[in-house]
């Protein structure tokens, strides 16, 4: 009985968004896109949902031939793409409408654009639900080929020089990862025998311990590297800041909110494979590397941006070295703290990148010093962009001040000898290093925090120019920003039952209990 | 016997797509750089069989069939139109010279001896060096696609670095699950579809396809 159902939820997954644009493809009529769009989405979020239920009652599942795999970490990071993936729709509604009515998006490409949307959600659903992770890189590579043309699809040359460094940079970092699986898979080929299942992360789980430590290290190396890419991380985000700027605002919010979280997880996943074999400290310490340079280059980069595209995409590039250091310190803490902080950067991304959108549309420029006084042309968004950047600089009403800030409690307190915590020596020079990360790690905070708020500030408050239309009218677009805020605000005080069991779930997945 | 003229054989097959590597490199020709790149997918075809034949796995043999369509023909066939269309076929931009990167190249290769040298030992007696090679293979492809400034010519790198890969997969241990190498044919013959309308937009709204002009989004 539950076994059909669960089948059936898992071949929805995939084959709603499949037939969703399939169907894009046959239909010309605007509203009749909307209509597929936003009933694919609904059929996800539902089938997701009974996912969870079943996960969280039974436990890690397999379906269709052990094909796919569900636990609560990949079902966690379905919630994050079916809720921003809902969101995304409901703002298109109105952001496509105005799009075509303006002429700046052809009528007969319309159906274009929601097909590509539409493979690019199958892409990253398959990336997280996939067993073998071999599969696994297929899918994150074409989430590459989807959104690249999504990308570029004002067709300026801004954009095309955009969307051809994204194919590039990602395409050949995501080689390196590909490369990394191959590594994984010479090993696993002297512990298992079965050929097409050596990759399937059912399999390589229980006998990871048996597994060659060189070649598990330098294919970790490899994966972070590759799918470091698709995350942004420094050194190699170059791509991301362009990307973020020239993209349309609902795509964006879509490789903030959900690709990000999506590469993070295929690094995640083959984290927990690497920390069987090699002590955890290995990995721990090349993702604190990585998100040090991260968080500490973006906040340099917040400082002196004078595009507020690109200010919200070095946040993006921030926050995600921020989780890294917390996935990277480890222990419960900080681990539960980078999972919580990478669905509330999720929540908040978007409704930046929505309000960010609203902004563009309506002051036709994205640079902060040609837009004042978003409050009175659009009263509205400017209360999203607000509370977007407070709670982007992690502020006390969103839920991003709860994750940051045990994030940096995981930072200060770490090395207890928790069970897969970066072990750091107790001795006085450890000491010290420890407090010196702390230092680095709040001056950054600040430093981005500063630039975020003053930026945020300046285009929210004063006049707009004569020539700026004022008033705005509630459309569909508002209630994903204004329900996205409410949840946000609502995680910072409590969290629900079931969202924390998963989130308690998937941190013991991560800490290998 | 067999398996010792076999592995010689791979050896020898391998060290063609190396050598094949480097006269890309040195080429300066767009059109003879995209021949070199069917040539060398030509030997990682033959690579392919010959693994599959010694091994015994026949689904190699659909990999190595599949890479003579895909990459022997079909892509090169594509990137020839392209290139047509394009009209540069006059000597190529290098941001390196020739013998500068050579050197690197060598060096390049050493390096990949250096690290693979550890995880070696463990592979099968058939194909111990391929490993070695690969990842050499993957490391000029990446040079050149920083070494040169055409489009077209970083698609050839790039597509050079999946031949690197198809090589480690398919020598070090004998093929991926079947799934999965159909999953990175697809992407590879997408990839380079994409990349080719790419070059031909740029084309349209800069009239080049040096990648030197794609200077408009800075901080």
């Amino acid at each position: 009985m539950t076994d059909w159902s669960v089948t059936i939820a898992a071949a929805m997954l995939v084959v709603a968004p499949l037939l969703a644009g399939g169907l894009s493809l046959a239909v010309r009529r605007p509203s009749l896109l909307h209509v597929i769009n936003l009933t694919s989405m609904g059929l996800l979020v539902l089938a997701e949902l009974l996912i969870t239920r079943m996960v969280l009652d039974d436990g890690p599942l397999t379906v269709l031939g052990a094909s796919m795999y569900f636990d609560a970490l990949s079902v966690f990071v379905l919630f994050i793409i079916g809720t921003v993936g809902l969101a995304c729709s409901l703002y298109m509604r109105s952001y496509l409408d105005e799009q075509v009515a303006r002429g700046v998006i052809a009528p007969n490409r319309l159906n274009l654009f929601f097909f590509l949307f539409h493979m690019f959600l199958l892409a990253m659903v398959l990336a997280t639900t996939a067993n073998s992770i071999g599969v696994q890189w297929v899918a994150v590579e074409a989430t590459t080929l989807a959104t690249t043309f999504l990308i570029a699809f004002w067709r300026r040359r801004e954009s095309l020089e955009a969307g051809w460094k994204y194919l590039i940079l990602c395409s050949v970092g995501i080689s390196l990862a590909l490369f990394g699986v191959v590594l994984v898979y010479y090993s696993s080929l002297h512990v298992l025998s079965d050929v097409g299942t050596a990759l399937n992360v059912t399999e390589l789980l229980p006998v990871a311990d048996r597994l060659n430590q060189h070649v598990l290290k330098l294919a970790f190396i490899f994966i972070l590297v590759g799918y470091g890419t698709k995350v942004g991380l420094v050194p190699m985000h170059s791509w991301l800041p362009d990307a973020y700027t020239e993209a349309p605002a609902p795509v964006v919010a879509m490789l903030a909110g959900v690709l990000e979280v999506v590469a993070v997880y295929a690094i995640l996943r083959i984290k927990m494979v690497v920390d069987h074999a090699v002590p955890a400290s290995f990995s721990g310490n090349l993702l604190l590397l990585l998100g040090f340079a991260s968080f500490v280059t973006a906040a340099l980069f917040i400082l002196v941006q004078r595009n507020y595209k690109r200010l919200f995409a070095y946040s993006s590039i921030e926050h995600m070295g921020i989780a890294m250091i917390g996935f990277g310190i480890g222990g419960t803490v900080g681990t539960f703290g980078g999972l919580f902080h990478l669905l509330n950067h999720a929540f908040a991304k978007s409704v930046a990148f929505f309000a960010a959108g609203n902004v563009h549309r309506r002051f036709r420029t994205v640079d902060i010093g040609q837009v004042q006084g978003v409050i009175v042309a659009q009263p509205w968004t400017a209360m999203a962009l607000l509370f977007a950047g407070l709670a982007l600089s992690a502020l006390p009403p969103g839920a991003l001040f709860a994750s940051e800030t045990s994030i940096v409690t995981a930072l200060t307190v770490s090395g207890g000898g928790e069970n897969g915590a970066a072990a750091l020596p107790a001795s006085l020079a450890a000491e010290n290093g420890r407090m010196g990360l702390v230092t680095v790690f709040l001056l950054s905070a600040v430093l981005a925090f500063g630039g975020l708020i003053y930026r945020v500030t300046v285009m929210v408050w004063g006049t707009p120019q004569q020539d700026i239309v004022r008033g705005e009218a509630w459309t569909a677009g508002h209630a994903p920003m204004v329900l996205l805020i409410a949840a946000l605000i609502g995680f910072g005080f409590v969290l629900p039952a079931p969202l924390r069991e998963l989130l308690g779930r998937a941190t013991n997945l991560l800490l290998l209990q | 016997m067999l398996s010792e003229m076999g592995s010689q054989l791979i050896d020898l097959c391998s060290a063609l797509l190396l050598l094949t590597c480097f006269a890309i490199v040195a080429q300066r020709r767009l059109a003879a750089c995209v021949d070199l790149f069917a040539l060398q997918s030509a030997f990682l075809a033959g690579t392919a069989a010959l693994v599959g034949f010694l091994t015994d796995n026949h689904h190699v043999y659909v990999t190595a069939a599949m890479t003579g369509v895909v990459k022997v023909i079909v892509i090169p066939v594509v990137l020839k139109k392209v290139i047509q269309r394009l009209n540069v076929k006059r000597e190529l931009v290098m941001n390196v010279n020739v013998p500068v990167a050579l050197l690197i190249c060598g060096t390049l290769v050493i390096l990949a001896f250096f690290i693979t040298r550890p995880i070696i030992p463990l592979g099968h007696v058939l194909t111990r060096d391929s490993l070695a090679i690969a990842l050499a293979i993957v490391l000029i492809g990446l040079f050149t696609m920083i070494a040169r400034q055409k489009a077209v010519t970083q698609l050839v790198g790039f597509l050079v670095v999946e031949n690197g890969l198809f090589l480690g997969a398919t020598a070090a241990t004998h093929g991926m699950p079947f799934v999965v190498e159909l999953g990175v044919f697809f992407d590879v013959l997408v990839a380079a579809l994409i990349a080719g309308i790419y070059t031909n937009r740029l084309q349209d709204a800069f009239d080049s396809v040096d990648t030197s002009h794609l200077t408009g989004l800075k901080e």
